[in-house]
């Protein structure tokens, strides 16, 4: 019964954003939007990978950046949209998959730094490769259809909530929340942490292209590199601790807290705009350690959601280093 | 369940930014900035409109200009910003611009916003100007956030002019809504050349030229150009040396001028790596009589790096030397508010704003397309940098003065005509 | 080409010893309070301000005013921790680093802000008598500038082993890093040692910046790109040794250096880094870190 109301609720919410794209005339909202979507499904993406199995990656950027690479390439040089994006989620699963066998050796800090600095390697690299514009031509700005781009964001962060669904209420899932808990007994228990890693590792890789390739697709003019920063991985990283990691509803939430209150803060204060956002941030952290989701469940009343962060877990051994 | 809850909330989280947005954002606020009068001191317009169009007049004309006021590029935005501001106040005070569609004339008013440096908000800044009402943006400063800026003027058909951004390629697009009456790369290269055989007399120029090409898609572009007008000004490339932008050490670079012989260094790095190779080139002890930095420079900055900062010359959109109109003004607030004279960027950005009003007025409304259509007729048009015709492609012929560096003093030392001192070669 | 490579060389280890520097105040605050504090480099950004600012209106030599910004720092970075840190240090191990991560990106927004407020966002950079100056030796030449942060370097690094190895409170501080619910139940003060290690974090911070101010440039938002390397350095020494951090940091000064004298200037941080990976794909507690249990 319970879940059923939670699906019709999400339908509703599913209705409202639709209703916005297909509604609102407004640019500035549909602008809006469309970046929070795509910071969303980065962040779920993240999520997958960071939340569920428990492997911070800070590298996270490096796929975001292929993905919108290969799609803009791909659709600029005349492919169709569909076929670019599929080629870009491809390469990059191939790609993660391949980079996931000497980086998944690596536990904890060591994994976090080790992909960072992969990330920073790849952000050096695209900059010196590609150092020229991508514009979309002055005929398609003025013909740019902003509906299109909306509701493709939309079919991208879908996608990106359907996985995380399925995912979480599947065995695989189970086990790789059973590795983020505790890597040497899930392997005691004869769940491959190996393999779950590589898979999540995978999965979160092509998402994050996705949402890469939805960039590509919005965006009218960038550089190729800026895609590939490390500014996108920490945002993502961000958004998802903010709204509550492991879940779902958290990096939705997250993503509209940060996208929309950067946005809404009043402007005429220069500069304290942004130390003011600051201030908001660790406000909200230091009253919410569990994330927005958490702290909205913690205000209504009742118990946090179970699959919450590892946080809620006490640390083995006393307060002894983990790391 | 209170995810469910959750959900709600974020679903009326966002009906709710569609709302707001749509009652239209109140914030046509006056211009920000930390030292200045607001741009509202004049009448209002909605008075008596003259015969027949009984259109009321608007309270202000509005201007969105989308800044980097932090980030990495706050430092050349906050002379952008103070440009606009100095420009929009003096047309204000002199009586506004006057619109022929209403009959009177309207004041300016500046709206500017922080994109910190990101080109994602530089976009959705963008976007939520174009609800508000305004009738062009003013762009902020360095070419990633003009690249969004412009595309993105493009698709909601809005002009845009912008300074501070000397990549050819973004005026290769087809755009045209983008206007940008700055130095570009081609104009640069050439008139680097022409000073050097117009500064040195035949038998004493330096002939070796080493060039320091940022990883960049303006160095991509402007290092060939130099290679090519050295060509053809007789001169040898001897050393052409690529970096990634950030670079901590630059011995390699330096050493490799060192064992060249180079004799004309050319670079355009980003302002913290411009300082980091001349301090390192004292510490190695080599720096070749000629030194040339393109990038707006930053004043302050140059006078702190004391004698390894010693005669380069470095490459400015204007300068007040120039003596152009207009100048003796701005420089003497510039002055009285900042304590020292014009910034270069602060020129580039004013005459930004006189192009917009003169453009307007010749259009004798407010419509976008036709303050479009006038800006891209301008004329001839006398400003602070000099008289402006654009070219099809939004450029147009602009001065490109050098000055340089000597001891406490930053002089201009090109054109000849403007130059207020010599060059002093070799460099000491 | 001789010259080419020991000048390299001995500049890559030149700026080796200033990541190693910036690393220092990371590696105590990771290693002690289980933070990981991504505004560090904004912390270093504050010290290189207080330099600046002590050099043009009072005339002080950043050596001279190395001791007031280290002193102001440390009250800086104890103002933080009342007001911020205190808070994230009561939680679990796990929630910490994710807590600390996401204030510190607070703090990095408020501080880049107010200093671009406050100093404007223009680069400054400290130019002495001696700032070229440099001793020849052979065909190398080694700044002055340079050379006097390695040593400031390898002189803080020894004091912080001295500090950590030999007095009651550093016995107090490896305690607390080992196992702080055991520490406090055998009497030890864990807030205060936490409060006094992350001023401490923060003073060197600030010392860095000074040296940075001098050697390089600084700009409110320079922060960001040294922290990156030092979490290099860090993760490169290993956890829980600070003695390795500044080898560790002469390393990634060097790989850099001698990448970019075979690669070109282009990759020579990609070289470093993917140089990094390798090294802890070999060994991958870091150089000196004790093997992962």
């Amino acid at each position: 019964m319970r879940s059923r109301t939670q699906a019709v609720l999400w339908l509703a919410g599913l209705a409202g954003v639709v209703a916005i794209g297909v509604v609102s005339g407004t640019q500035h909202v549909l602008t809006l939007s469309i970046q929070t979507m795509t910071l969303a499904a980065l962040a779920l993406s993240w999520n997958i990978l960071g939340g569920y199995a428990g492997q911070i990656s800070l590298g996270h950027a490096a796929f975001f950046g292929l993905g919108a690479l290969i799609t803009r390439e791909l659709w600029l040089g005349g492919s169709s949209l569909v076929l670019a994006v599929a080629a870009a989620v491809a390469v990059t699963a191939a790609v993660a998959a391949i980079v996931g066998i000497p980086m998944l050796r690596f536990r904890d800090i060591y994994f976090a730094i080790g992909t960072l600095a992969l990330g920073v390697a790849v952000f050096i690299t695209s900059g010196n490769l590609w150092p020229g514009i991508t514009s979309l031509p002055a005929d398609d700005l003025r013909d740019y259809d902003f509906t299109s781009r909306f509701f493709m964001t939309l079919g991208v962060l879908l996608v990106a909530i359907l996985v995380s669904v399925w995912l979480k209420h599947s065995k695989l899932g189970l086990g790789m929340t059973a590795v983020r808990d505790d890597e040497e007994a899930a392997e005691a228990t004869g769940v491959n942490a190996f393999a779950h890693k590589m898979i999540a590792f995978v999965i979160s890789a092509s998402l994050a292209a996705l949402a890469g390739s939805a960039f590509a697709y919005f965006s009218a003019s960038y550089f190729p590199n800026f895609a590939f920063s490390v500014v996108w991985t920490f945002e993502a990283i961000l958004v998802v601790f903010i709204g509550g990691v492991g879940t779902i509803v958290g990096p939705i939430l997250g993503s509209i807290f940060f996208v929309v209150g950067r946005d809404a803060l009043p402007s005429g204060i220069d500069e304290f705009q942004v130390a003011l956002f600051g201030v908001l941030f660790i406000v909200v952290v230091l009253l919410f350690p569990g994330g927005l989701t958490e702290g909205a469940q913690k205000l209504l009343g009742g118990a946090p959601n179970r699959s919450q962060s590892p946080a809620d877990k006490p640390t083995t051994r006393g307060g002894k280093e983990l790391v | 369940m209170r995810t469910r809850l959750l959900v709600v909330l974020s679903v009326l989280a966002l009906v709710f930014a569609a709302c707001g947005d749509g009652e239209g954002g109140d914030t046509t606020q006056p211009q920000d900035g930390e030292t200045t009068t607001t741009a509202e001191t004049t009448t209002t317009a909605d008075e008596t409109t003259t015969t027949g169009q009984a259109m009321e007049a608007p309270e202000s004309i509005n201007i969105g200009a989308v800044v980097p006021l932090t980030g990495a590029f706050g430092g050349g935005g906050a002379q952008i910003e103070r440009g606009y501001v100095y420009a929009v106040d003096a047309i204000n005070e002199a009586g506004g611009v006057f619109v022929e569609e209403f009959g009177v004339a309207i004041p300016l008013e500046l709206d500017v916003r922080d994109d910190a440096s990101d080109p994602n908000q530089t976009t959705s800044i963008m976007d939520e100007l174009a609800g508000e009402d305004i009738v062009a943006y003013l762009g902020g400063f360095a070419t990633p956030v003009h690249a969004a800026g412009s595309a993105t003027a493009e698709r909601n058909g809005i002009p845009y002019l912008g300074a501070a951004t000397s990549t050819q390629a973004l005026h290769e697009q087809g755009y045209q809504y983008f206007f940008s009456p700055f130095p570009k790369s081609p104009d640069m290269a050439v008139t680097v050349f022409e000073m050097l055989d117009g500064l040195i007399p035949e038998g004493e120029r330096p002939l070796r030229v080493g060039i320091f090409q940022e990883a960049t898609d303006w160095g991509e572009e402007l290092g060939p150009l130099f290679v090519q007008e050295a060509e053809n000004h007789g001169y040898e490339v001897v050393l052409h040396e690529t970096y990634a932008p950030g670079t901590t050490d630059y011995t390699d670079l330096i050493l490799a001028g060192q064992a060249a012989d180079v004799e004309a260094l050319l670079s355009l790095p980003t302002p913290p790596d411009g300082f980091a190779i001349y301090q390192q080139m004292g510490e190695l002890g080599w720096k070749p009589p000629f030194n040339l930095v393109i990038r707006a420079a930053d004043v302050p900055t140059w006078n702190d790096l004391g004698a390894a900062g010693e005669g380069v010359v470095l490459s400015t959109p204007w300068h007040p030397g120039l003596g152009l109109p207009g100048t003796e003004a701005v420089n003497e607030r510039h002055i009285e508010e900042v304590g020292r004279p014009a910034d270069p960027v602060v020129g580039s950005a004013y005459a930004l704003v006189e192009i917009l009003a003169d453009a307007i007025e010749r259009a004798g409304t407010l419509e976008h397309d036709a303050v479009r259509d006038a800006i891209a007729s301008s004329d001839g048009l006398s400003t602070i940098i000099g008289p402006i015709t654009f070219r099809e492609d939004g450029t147009a012929p602009v001065p490109n003065p050098h000055m340089q560096r000597v001891g406490a003093a930053i002089e201009l030392i090109w054109p000849a005509e403007s130059a207020t001192a010599d060059l002093v070669y070799p460099s000491p | 080409m001789t010259q080419l490579v020991l000048q390299s060389v001995v500049s890559g280890l030149l700026v080796g010893g200033m990541y190693g520097l910036v690393a220092l105040g990371l590696a105590l605050a990771f290693g002690v309070l289980k933070v990981l504090n991504v505004a560090h480099g904004e912390l270093l950004m504050v010290g290189g301000y207080a330099a600046f600012f002590a050099f043009t209106v009072w005339g002080l030599d950043p050596f001279v005013s190395l001791p007031l910004v280290f002193i102001v720092m440390f009250g800086f970075g104890t103002v933080l921790y009342l007001i911020v840190f205190r808070y994230v240090t009561r939680t679990e191990i796990h929630t910490r680093i994710k807590n600390s991560l996401l204030i510190s990106f607070g703090l990095v927004l408020v501080l880049q802000a107010l200093a671009v407020r406050f100093f404007t966002a223009d680069e400054r950079t400290i130019s002495t008598a001696y700032s070229s100056e440099a001793i020849t030796i052979g065909l190398v030449r080694v700044p002055v500038v340079r050379l006097a942060g390695l040593i400031v370097a390898v002189v803080a690094a020894v004091l912080l082993e001295w500090l950590l190895n030999r007095t009651r409170f550093g016995r107090a501080v490896r305690a607390t890093s080992e196992d702080w619910t055991r520490a406090a139940l055998t009497g030890i003060d864990v807030n205060r040692v936490y409060l006094i290690a992350f001023a401490l974090s923060a003073a060197l911070a600030g010392v860095a910046g000074s040296l940075i101010s001098l050697g390089y440039s600084v700009s409110p938002n320079i922060g960001l790109g040294w922290t990156l390397k030092a979490l290099i350095v860090v993760v490169l020494a290993g956890l829980g040794s600070m003695r390795g951090i500044i080898v560790a940091g002469l390393f990634l000064g060097l790989t850099e250096s001698l990448a970019a004298v075979w690669l070109g200037g282009e990759y020579r941080e990609v070289a470093a880094l993917v140089l990094f990976l390798v090294v802890l794909s070999f060994r991958p507690q870091g150089l000196f870190g004790r093997a992962y249990a």
